[in-house]
């Protein structure tokens, strides 16, 4: 009944995101950036949009702090020639209601760069739009592959991340090197991210050698019994779940019941505390792939750790620093203008497409279709109720 | 499809099935005395789910012993049993009554029934996040027995065995007591009903309330199988209400049957299909069902079993 009633919601979005400044250098500031900065400093908005309620929320909002943060911290510092502010739009990890997401910000002229989407799906939705209006997406995790295919268009696009073809071919190569495996069984749950990641894991596996069966377990199914009888009857000793967490749960729980034991591993959309909150001891021994690094675990990280947990109660989660990383490589490259009046949407997309900047978690360098630049996977196994950092997946595969 | 993939199957559609046949009694019963399709059933069903889901939090339970699950058991079904009653209840009495009040169009009762859906499912993710929560089940979900070779749990037992005396327990209620009598009689021809002197305001409430009870120890049920959010109702629901349309809509013995079909027709489409043909399959039998017999295979038995 939910699905009908969505389009409601959206439409209330759009309708609350009208009504912006017109001139994006007026100092007056927009109906967004309410109260103005003091003096002659422009003000200049950053955007952020992904799911920020809904399923797998969970994502979005850690992204959403690790922005947040940079900003604060970079308003914080002084050294800015001009003042920021933050919004944010929540596009409910819907492909559908990102178009309207995107435009709430799109029609904010005081937005000059977007940290976001998260998700593929409304990557893919959203990115057209963006790139008519010329306005910059640094995306800490939309990691499908076609996003950044010429054909596209997507000219706004930037990835700040490697995408499934490398964390698909991580999988691939951990499973056939590292492990071993003969017969791999994938699952993927339908969704864009899914699908494309499951493909990309089959290509590589099936180029190694390994005999791969696929299947498919659309999000929200709502008893996985039997197809965790089909993957214990499959015969195979290794499978991979392309999804997202909340039915990555359901699913090892059932899969424990069923009494599989074969290695099991899944990727960045698994990769969050609520999967091991939720299956419980069922997600004991998953290994979990993700182009982001474990924040915590790096020297040069700490500091951002305890602000983060300072401001928020809590540790970073998966892509928090990614977030943090994209949010300061935009505020950096804004520094650069000689003018700060003079900062455009058009301008700053140019300057980020050329750029190259050393963040805390990696180096983001785009290529001429806004892809990442750079390929390197971690391998994360829940121990102990916890998610373990285990590692570069390239060197583990080595031995 | 080897006989022992047959019985691996078999066992979680039965479960599913009973779980559906449940569900599908709260659909066929309202369907039965207001001539209503309660698309709000599927809510009755989540709140279920969410009772339990509080009161197993504030509990805090780990490792209880034998005697502690079982308590913990009967707790989380009186407490469904109880939310899903109490929902049900006031379902009726704020979307529905003040409809059948002003002689509203049977039109008005569908938008009201979608509308109250809505409401309870997106104040269920309000108040409780929209992600899903994992309901901790209150003993060890281990294997108990095996047939042919297939486990059984003791999810799986208990689920058949509460859907089987539930069943049992309500067919005796609607055709042994006077309670039952009312409903048939209402259900049969409500005006002649009223004039023989039912109360047709309390017994379409009791309606609601039965059918309610069933739904939410149903959402309790579902919940330790998968897990609990705002919209976990939706797919169980519209499953559950093609099986009470295959079964013969209104017929509460055909709700149990089309149920179970239904449940089994989902098992069974994993291994033959593809996980992602469950729904096309369930309701491609539908379809089939009701091109030969439009009104389901036990057909519409209004007045003999509400």
């Amino acid at each position: 009944m939910i699905k009908i009633a969505l389009p409601v919601v959206a439409s209330a979005l759009v309708l609350s995101a009208c009504g912006s400044d017109d001139k994006k250098d007026d100092s007056k500031g927009s109906s967004s950036a309410p109260g103005g900065g003091g003096g002659d400093k422009p003000t200049y908005t950053i955007g952020f949009q992904a799911g920020l309620s809904g399923e797998n929320s969970a994502l979005g909002l850690n992204e959403k702090k690790g922005a947040e943060l940079a900003v604060e911290q970079a308003n914080a510092s002084g050294a800015l020639p001009f003042t920021l502010k933050f919004t944010t739009s929540d596009d409910e990890a819907s492909e559908t209601k990102s178009v309207a997401a995107a435009q709430k910000l799109i029609d904010d002229k005081n937005v000059v760069v977007v940290v976001g989407p998260a998700f593929s799906g409304p990557t893919q939705a959203a990115s057209p739009n963006y790139a008519k209006a010329k306005l910059a997406t640094l995306s800490p995790s939309a990691t499908r592959v076609s996003l950044t295919d010429p054909k596209n268009n997507f000219t706004a696009f930037l990835r700040g991340t490697p995408n499934d073809s490398a964390q698909g071919g991580g999988m691939a190569m951990y499973f056939s090197q590292k492990l071993h495996l003969k017969n791999v069984m994938i699952v993927n749950d339908k969704t864009p991210y899914g699908e494309g990641l499951a493909a990309v894991a089959k290509d590589g596996l099936t180029k190694a050698g390994v005999q791969v069966q696929s299947e498919s377990a659309p999000q929200k199914t709502p008893d996985y019994t039997s197809l965790a009888t089909k993957v214990k009857n499959s015969g195979a000793d290794g499978l991979i779940y392309a999804g997202y967490y909340d039915d990555a749960a359901p699913f090892a729980k059932k899969l424990k019941e069923a009494g599989v034991t074969i290695p099991m591993i899944s990727g960045d959309g698994t990769k969050d505390d609520k999967f091991v909150d939720n299956a419980k001891d069922a997600a004991e021994n998953w290994l979990l792939t993700c182009p982001c690094m474990d924040a915590s675990k790096e020297a040069k990280t700490a500091k951002f750790v305890t602000d983060y947990k300072a401001k928020y109660k809590e540790d970073p989660g998966a892509y928090s620093a990614e977030s943090y990383d994209l949010a300061n490589f935009a505020i950096e490259q804004m520094k650069t203008f000689s003018d700060p009046k003079s900062i455009t949407r058009e301008a700053l997309l140019g300057k980020l497409k050329a750029a190259t900047y050393t963040g805390l978690t990696k180096t983001f360098k785009f290529d001429q279709n806004g892809e990442y630049v750079g390929e390197d996977i971690f391998l994360y196994t829940v121990k102990g109720g916890k998610i373990e950092y285990t590692g570069n997946i390239k060197e583990l595969s080595k031995s | 499809m080897t006989v022992q993939e047959f019985w691996d199957y078999l066992i979680p559609g039965i479960a599913l099935g009973a779980l559906y046949a449940v569900i599908a009694i709260g659909y066929t019963m309202v369907y039965g005395v207001l001539q209503l399709i309660n698309f709000a059933h599927s809510e009755v069903f989540m709140v279920g789910g969410f009772a339990v889901l509080m009161v197993f939090t504030k509990i805090d339970f780990n490792d209880p012993s034998v005697g502690m699950s079982v308590l913990l058991v009967l707790l989380g079904f009186a407490t469904a049993g109880f939310a899903g009653a109490g929902t049900a209840f006031a379902l009726e009495k704020v979307a529905y009554r003040p409809l059948r009040k002003r002689n509203a169009p049977r039109l008005a009762f569908l938008i009201s029934a979608i509308g109250a859906s809505f409401l309870l499912s997106n104040l269920a993710g309000k108040l409780f996040g929209r992600n899903n929560h994992s309901l901790t089940i209150p003993f060890e979900n281990k294997k108990v027995f095996t047939v042919m070779n297939a486990q059984v749990t003791v999810l799986q037992v208990l689920i058949v065995c509460s859907a089987v005396i539930m069943m049992i327990g309500l067919d005796l209620l609607v055709n042994r007591t006077k309670m039952g009598a009312g409903i048939r009689a209402v259900a049969q021809d409500a005006e002649t009903a009223g004039l023989m002197g039912v109360d047709i305001d309390k017994v379409i409430s009791r309606t609601f309330i039965v059918g309610g009870l069933l739904g939410g120890i149903a959402g309790f049920l579902f919940a330790m199988n998968s897990s609990v959010g705002y919209t976990m109702g939706f797919f169980p629901g519209i499953t559950a209400f093609a099986a009470a349309v295959v079964g013969g809509i209104g017929n509460v013995r055909g709700a149990m049957l089309g149920g179970l079909l239904l449940g089994l027709v989902e098992s069974f489409s994993s291994p033959l299909f593809g996980e992602e043909w469950r729904y096309v399959s369930a309701f491609v039998v539908l379809i089939l069902v009701l091109m030969f017999r439009p009104t389901g295979i036990l057909g519409e038995r209004l007045g003999r079993t509400a």
